[in-house]
């Protein structure tokens, strides 16, 4: 498992999956942060500077933004780098060799995963500290709790990896991208409309969203990553009910969330194992 | 199917396209589960790991990755088949040895033809000297120094007593290094015996003399069935230690001997007939 866990680090590495997000988030986050510096000069409606308070929840809102659509980056490059791992190495032929070897399939199921998981997660972290470095120095801002929010972030990405994994076990390498993709889609819709159902006070539309991120936490982790980042004044407004909407929650998914994300990983994870385990090659 | 090969042989397994032969392969590598029957290799159950610890295997299908160089592939296949840190880059030394890609070691695979490849796959096959090695057409990309180089590797195999599973559809090549040889058709053993059973049942001479006083086929019917051919005859039915006697009953008649070539039936001849046949 070992073997194959450095085998899958080292081809993301030499395959310049790693150098090419890497330049691509260094583009990203500079472009960001030349926003944010604009932000610095900009003025009120009545013509004044904004004040640093203003500054600084205008910035907090952005971060989350920003944090939103990197989201949705990081749950994309999960899937196209798990979706060719194993359909696409059992179609070319790559498999087949190591396959006669004396190691499990499962082993190299799971290797695939823990290769992926380091990569994919060291790379949000790195993405997101840099990101937060650039915006507290151009604003001064910093989000309350970062390491909770990047934590969040990383087990959204897992959440998609593992989703992948099963997939890429079965399907052709574009069939298990779109349907991954497509899931998380779903899931993404879902979360929003849930999130309707305290204003409109409807139940249905309360329950679907949880059995939604049951199905797929993805959301669920969103929303906690958005919790860590909002400030003290933001969580006021949004838990006083004054704004609302995906980018500012009230409160966390519970702990009873976090828990079964952690689960469904695990046992997502299992799936992909047994499925490749009982397939011919 | 059933089927069964002893260690030590150098076993070629025949058939026309479509005839089960790779599947055979990866039924008893455990790639693919039989929907029914049992099998063993090296005594253990099918696909069992503690069994592919001591099995070497070149699909047909051959791909390494092409970001690894020629050695780095091997030093992950030493990995997987948990070869002795100790012993690792010898064995991987003498593996790019024997398959001549000692020189092409450090490049990536991306660089290297498909004949480079195949003897890539060749390498990570015999990686760990195996005691068994399944080898899936193994010279389907090689050119005819390759093909030769194959032939080597094979009879120092044998020399060996290692275990060698050969798919093929190169019959001469098959012939030339394999004891024992099955032919499989829609998935089932059409012939299967020592190599020099399925392909010595046919015997006889063609002979090439002229004789002015007698005809041929007056002297040479009595050692067995004489068809006439141009500049001679060949005579069917005839035990190669009878050559002598044919001679000597040849110059009695005072006939002008140019060659006398035993026939044995090759194993094409043999495999289009027994593939006719069915």
């Amino acid at each position: 498992m070992i073997a194959i866990a450095a085998f899958t680090v080292r081809q993301l590495i030499r395959q310049r999956f790693v150098i090419a997000a890497v330049l691509v988030t260094v583009v990203l986050a500079a472009l960001t942060d030349w926003g944010f510096y604009a932000l610095r000069n900009a003025h009120g409606p009545n013509g004044r500077p904004i004040s640093q308070l203003e500054l600084k929840a205008t910035a907090s809102i952005l971060v989350i933004l920003v944090a939103y659509l990197f989201s949705f980056i990081l749950a994309a490059a999960a899937t196209l780098v798990a979706s060719p791992m194993l359909s696409s190495e059992i179609d070319s032929g790559v498999l087949l060799p190591v396959l006669a070897r004396p190691i499990s399939r499962p082993a190299i199921v799971l290797g695939k995963a823990v290769g992926m998981s380091l990569v994919v997660v060291a790379y949000a972290a790195f993405a997101s500290s840099l990101e937060f470095s650039l915006v507290r120095l151009a604003t001064g801002y910093s989000p309350p709790h970062p390491a909770a929010a990047v934590c969040a972030l990383a087990t959204l990405v897992l959440v998609m990896l593992a989703l992948t994994l099963a997939l890429a076990t079965r399907l052709t390498m574009i069939a298990s991208s779109i349907v991954a993709f497509l899931c998380f889609g779903v899931a993404w819709v879902a979360g929003i409309v849930a999130s309707l159902g305290p204003i409109y006070h409807n139940e249905s539309l309360i329950r679907a969203g949880v059995i939604s991120q049951l199905l797929l936490p993805t959301d669920a982790m969103w929303r906690t990553v958005a919790y860590f980042l909002e400030p003290a004044l933001v969580l006021s407004r949004a838990q006083a009910g004054l704004w609302s909407g995906p980018f500012l929650v009230a409160a966390p998914p519970p702990i009873s969330m976090q828990i079964w994300t952690g689960l469904w990983i695990v046992v997502i994870v299992g799936i992909a194992m047994r499925s490749f385990a009982t397939r011919d090659v | 199917m059933t089927l069964r090969v002893e260690r030590g042989v150098v076993f070629g397994f025949l058939g026309p396209n479509g005839a089960g032969k790779t599947t055979a392969v990866k039924l008893l590598l455990g790639l693919a589960r039989p929907t029914h029957g049992t099998g063993r290799v090296l005594g253990g159950p099918l696909g069992d790991r503690k069994s592919r610890r001591r099995i070497g295997y070149l699909p047909e299908l051959f791909r390494y990755p092409e970001w690894l160089t020629g050695r780095e592939v091997l030093e992950f296949h030493s990995a997987l088949a948990v070869l002795p840190h100790a012993d690792r880059k010898r064995e991987i030394d003498t593996a790019l040895d024997l398959v001549g890609l000692v020189d092409r070691a450090g490049h990536r695979v991306a660089t290297y033809s498909k004949g480079m490849q195949q003897r890539l796959g060749l390498a990570v096959a015999l990686l760990g000297r195996p005691e068994l090695i399944f080898l899936d057409e193994p010279t389907s990309a090689l050119d005819p120094i390759g093909r030769r180089d194959v032939r080597e590797i094979l009879a120092d195999l044998r020399a060996r007593n290692t275990t060698v599973f050969l798919n093929s559809h190169l019959l001469t090549e098959v012939e030339k290094v394999c004891n024992r040889v099955a032919i499989v058709q829609r998935g089932r053993i059409v012939a299967d015996g020592p190599l020099h059973q399925l392909v010595g049942s046919e015997r006889g001479l063609r002979i090439r003399a002229t004789c002015d006083g007698v005809p041929l086929r007056d002297v040479l019917e009595r050692f067995g069935e004489v068809e006439d051919e141009p500049n001679g005859a060949l005579v069917r039915g005839l035990a190669h230690d009878h050559v002598p006697d044919v001679v000597a009953a040849l110059v009695t008649a005072g006939a002008r001997v140019y060659s006398i070539e035993p026939i044995v039936q090759t194993l094409e001849e043999r495999f289009l007939e027994t593939m006719d046949a069915k």
